[in-house]
C-alpha cells in the first residue's frame, strides 16, 4: 500500500502568502482608484464652477456625497425618501416615481390626492433600481443614510442629489429647491414655516405666561419596548417651537432616540407634556397597558396634570416633510387650544 | 471498475477518481447553472428575451437594455454565483474537518464575527459605507481566531471547537442586539438588511474583489481534497496514514474562514447555504471530496441566484433581500436533515 505523500507544509505557506499578496494588491488598486476618482471629482468641481457663471442652463449642486451637475430644469423627478416626497409635493412638483410609505401603504393619506397613480419604486431601504431606470428620470433625490451604497448606480441613471438625514425637512427643501431651480419657492416655504413658529411662540407665551417654556417628550410604544425621541424629526420641531426636552435627559447633543425595555426607565420620559404614538395591534396595546399602569408612570408630571396626548405617528415620525410638519404644528395648536 | 476514471499526476501529488456518475451530475449542474444565470439576466422589472440579453452582452444589441443588463443585473448575478460558491465550499470543508453534518460557517464564528464587525461599523463609523466589507472581514477573522485559540488544549479537537463556537456565537449575538438597540434608527434598518443578507446594489468592483479569493481558494481546496477524505475518517486514522492533523486542520479552517468571510463581507449574513449545499451535493454524488467541491460550489451558486431572483421579482416593485429566501429554502431542509439523522440512530 502506498503511503499518502502530501505537499510540504512550507509550500503551502508560500502559496497562502502569495494568495494574500494577490488579494492585497487587488484591494490596494481599488483604494488608489477611489482616490483618483475623488481627485477627478474635485477637479471637475473647480472647473465647472467657472462654467457656472457663463452658462445658466446647467447647475452645480453640492451635497453630502459630492457635486452633481444638473442640465436645464428637471421635470421628471424621483424621490427616494418620505421627506423628499412630501417636500416635492409642497413645492408643487409631481414626482414621476416615489418609494412606498411606512404606513397606509402605498401613499400616506395626506398625500393621496397628489400622488395618486404615481409609480412605486419599492421600499425606501432598498428601492428597485430597474424600476427607477425604467422611468428615465432627470433628477433623483436620495438620502445618504439610506442610499450611499447605490449612489453610483443612481448617478448613472440620472443626476442624483443626496441629503444627509431623512428627517431634516429644511435641508431637504433647500436641496430640492437648488436642484430644480425653485430657490424662490424654497425660501417661501421656509419663511412661511418660520412665521408660523414665531406666531406659535407669541401665542403660547400669552397663554402660559411664566410657565413657558415647558418641557415636552415624544414617546413611542412598540410591541416589545418603549422609545423616547429627544431629537429626531418631532423632537427637533418641538425644540424649534421653544419646548424644552425631556426633564431627565441631559445629554448634549440630545440623542435622536432612546430605547427602553425596562419600566425602571419610565422617569426618563418625564416632561410637562407627553406626545405619544403607537400602532394598533394586540402586542403593542399590551405593552402600552403594562407601561401606563406602572406606578412610576403615574409619577410623571404630564400624567399627574393630565397632559398626555396620543398623536398620529405618520405626521410626528414617519412622513418627515414640511407638509407633515404643518399638520403636526396644527395638532399642537389644537392641544393647547390656541387660535391658528 | 469501469465506472471510474482515475486522474493522477506523474509525481503523485494530485490524484482523484472520477466516476461517470459524478461527470454526469457535473455536466447537468453546469447546464442548470448557466440556465439560472440566463434566467436571472432576463427577469426583473421587465422581461428581456434571453436572445436579446446575449446580443446585448456580446455587443450586437441595440443598447436599449445595456444599462439594465450590464450595470444592474450582471454584477448581481455574478456576485450571487461567487457568494454561493464560497459559502458552499466553506461549509463543505467544515463539515469534512469537524466531522459533523451540522457544521456551517456560523459555527467557527465567521458569520457572527462579521456581523459584529459590520454592526460596529454601522453604529460608530463615519467613513464611506464602501468600507463596510473590510470591517466585516476583520470581525470574521478576529472572532474565528478567538474561537480557535480558546479551543486549543494541546491541539484542537472538533467537538471542543463546536462547543466553544456555539458559546461565542451566543455572545456575539448579544453584542449585535446591543449595538442595534444603541444605534440610530436609520442605521438599524440598514443593519437588519445586512444581517439578513442581500445582493442589492452589487457592482462589478465587488465581483472583481471577490473573484480571486473564490477561484484560488477553491482550486487549492480541490488540490488538497484527499487530505480531507482521510480526515473524515477521524483523527486517529488520519495520523495513522501520515497526515499532520493539527497543521491541516488549521489550514483548512483558515481557507474556510477566508471563503465564507469574504462572501459574507460583501452580501451580509446569507444563511443556510453553507449548511445545505454540501448536503444536497452528497445526496447527488456520495462522499468523494474531490467531486463534492465543484458540485457543492454549483449547488450553492444555484441556491443564491434562485433566492435573489425570487427576492427581486416576486414582490415587484419591492426588492427584497435574498437572505430571506435562502432561509426559507434552508430551514425546512435543516429540519428534514435532523429528522433523517434521528431515524438512522433508532
Amino acid at each position: 500500500m502506498n503511503s499518502i505523500k502530501l505537499i510540504s507544509f512550507r509550500k503551502m505557506v508560500m502559496f497562502l502568502v502569495l494568495l494574500f499578496a494577490l488579494v492585497l494588491v487587488g484591494c490596494g488598486n481599488k483604494e488608489s482608484e477611489d482616490a483618483s476618482n475623488a481627485d477627478d471629482n474635485n477637479t471637475t468641481q473647480e472647473s465647472s464652477t467657472d462654467n457656472n457663471s457663463t452658462e445658466n442652463s446647467s447647475r452645480e449642486v453640492t451635497h453630502s456625497l459630492g457635486t452633481t451637475t444638473i442640465e436645464g430644469t428637471p421635470t421628471k423627478i424621483v424621490t427616494l425618501y418620505q421627506g423628499a416626497t412630501d417636500v416635492a409635493v409642497a413645492m408643487g412638483i409631481k414626482p414621476v416615481g416615489v418609494v412606498e410609505s411606512w404606513a397606509d401603504t402605498p401613499y400616506y393619506e395626506y398625500l393621496q390626492k397628489d400622488l395618486e397613480g404615481i409609480p412605486l419604486l419599492g421600499e425606501e431601504t432598498q428601492p428597485n433600481l430597474e424600476e427607477i431606470a425604467k422611468l428615465q428620470p432627470d433628477l433623483i433625490i436620495a438620502s445618504k443614510n439610506r442610499h450611499e451604497e447605490i449612489y453610483e448606480q443612481l448617478s448613472q441613471i440620472a443626476p442624483t442629489v443626496v441629503h444627509q438625514d431623512v428627517f431634516d425637512f429644511k435641508g431637504t427643501i433647500n436641496l430640492i429647491g437648488e436642484s430644480t431651480g425653485k430657490e424662490d419657492k424654497a425660501k417661501e416655504l421656509l419663511a412661511e414655516w418660520e412665521s408660523r413658529v414665531a406666531d406659535f411662540q407669541t401665542k403660547i407665551k400669552d397663554k402660559l405666561g411664566d410657565k413657558w417654556p415647558i418641557s415636552a417628550s415624544v414617546v413611542n410604544f412598540r410591541a416589545d419596548h418603549a422609545r423616547v425621541y429627544p431629537a429626531g424629526y418631532a423632537g427637533e420641531i418641538l425644540t424649534e417651537l421653544g419646548f424644552k426636552g425631556p426633564k431627565n435627559i441631559t445629554e448634549n447633543p440630545l440623542p435622536i432616540v432612546l430605547r427602553f425595555t425596562d419600566k425602571e426607565s419610565i422617569p426618563q420620559m418625564d416632561a410637562d407634556v407627553i406626545y405619544m404614538f403607537y400602532i394598533e395591534d394586540e402586542a403593542t396595546k399590551k405593552t402600552l397597558e403594562e407601561w401606563t399602569s406602572h406606578p412610576l408612570w403615574k409619577e410623571l408630571e404630564a400624567v399627574k396634570n393630565d397632559q398626555v396626548y396620543r398623536v398620529e405617528e405618520v405626521y410626528w415620525n414617519f412622513a418627515g416633510g414640511i407638509l407633515s410638519a404643518h399638520i403636526m404644528l396644527d395638532d399642537i395648536y389644537d392641544r393647547f387650544e390656541l387660535e391658528k | 471498475m469501469h465506472n471510474y476514471i482515475t486522474v493522477r499526476t506523474k509525481s503523485n501529488k494530485i490524484s482523484f477518481q472520477l466516476s461517470k456518475k459524478v461527470a454526469m451530475v457535473t455536466i447537468l449542474l453546469c447546464i442548470l447553472l448557466c440556465g439560472m444565470i440566463m434566467l436571472a439576466l432576463s427577469v426583473g422589472s421587465d422581461f428581456i428575451h434571453p436572445v436579446t440579453v446575449l446580443k446585448e452582452l456580446f455587443g450586437y444589441g441595440t443598447g436599449e437594455y445595456l444599462f439594465t443588463i450590464q450595470t444592474l443585473r450582471l454584477p448581481r448575478v455574478l456576485l450571487a454565483v461567487l457568494v454561493g460558491m464560497a459559502l458552499a465550499v466553506s461549509g463543505l470543508i467544515l463539515q469534512g474537518i469537524i466531522r459533523n453534518p451540522l457544521a456551517a460557517p456560523d459555527i467557527i464564528g465567521v458569520t457572527s464575527g462579521a456581523s459584529v464587525g459590520a454592526m460596529l461599523f454601522l453604529t460608530y463609523a463615519t467613513v464611506s459605507i464602501h468600507y463596510l466589507p473590510l470591517a466585516a472581514i476583520i470581525g470574521a477573522g478576529v472572532v474565528s481566531a478567538i474561537i480557535y485559540l480558546l479551543s486549543w488544549n494541546k491541539g484542537v479537537t472538533p467537538i471542543r471547537m463546536v462547543l466553544i463556537g456555539i458559546g461565542i456565537s451566543a455572545l456575539t449575538k448579544g453584542i449585535v442586539t446591543m449595538l442595534i438597540v444603541m444605534g440610530e434608527e436609520v442605521r438599524t434598518t440598514r443593519a437588519y438588511i445586512w444581517l439578513t443578507g442581500s445582493l442589492y446594489g452589487a457592482n462589478m468592483q465587488d465581483v472583481y474583489l471577490l473573484l480571486p479569493w473564490v477561484i484560488v481558494l477553491s482550486i487549492f481546496t480541490f488540490v488538497m481534497a484527499r487530505v480531507i477524505n482521510v480526515k473524515e475518517l477521524g483523527d486517529d486514522i488520519a495520523v495513522g496514514v501520515g497526515v499532520q492533523v493539527q497543521v491541516y486542520r488549521l489550514l483548512f479552517l483558515l481557507i474556510s474562514v477566508m471563503l465564507a468571510g469574504t462572501a459574507v463581507a460583501f452580501v451580509g449574513g446569507i444563511a443556510f447555504v453553507g449548511l445545505v449545499a454540501p448536503h444536497i451535493s452528497r445526496m447527488l454524488v456520495g462522499r468523494s471530496f474531490a467531486a463534492l467541491i465543484p458540485i457543492s460550489a454549483m449547488v450553492g451558486a444555484i441556491i443564491v441566484i434562485f433566492a435573489d431572483i425570487v427576492g427581486r421579482t416576486l414582490f415587484l416593485p419591492k426588492d427584497l433581500p435574498a437572505g430571506v429566501f435562502t432561509a426559507a429554502i434552508g430551514a425546512p431542509f435543516f429540519i428534514y436533515l435532523l429528522f433523517r439523522t434521528r431515524n438512522q440512530h433508532s
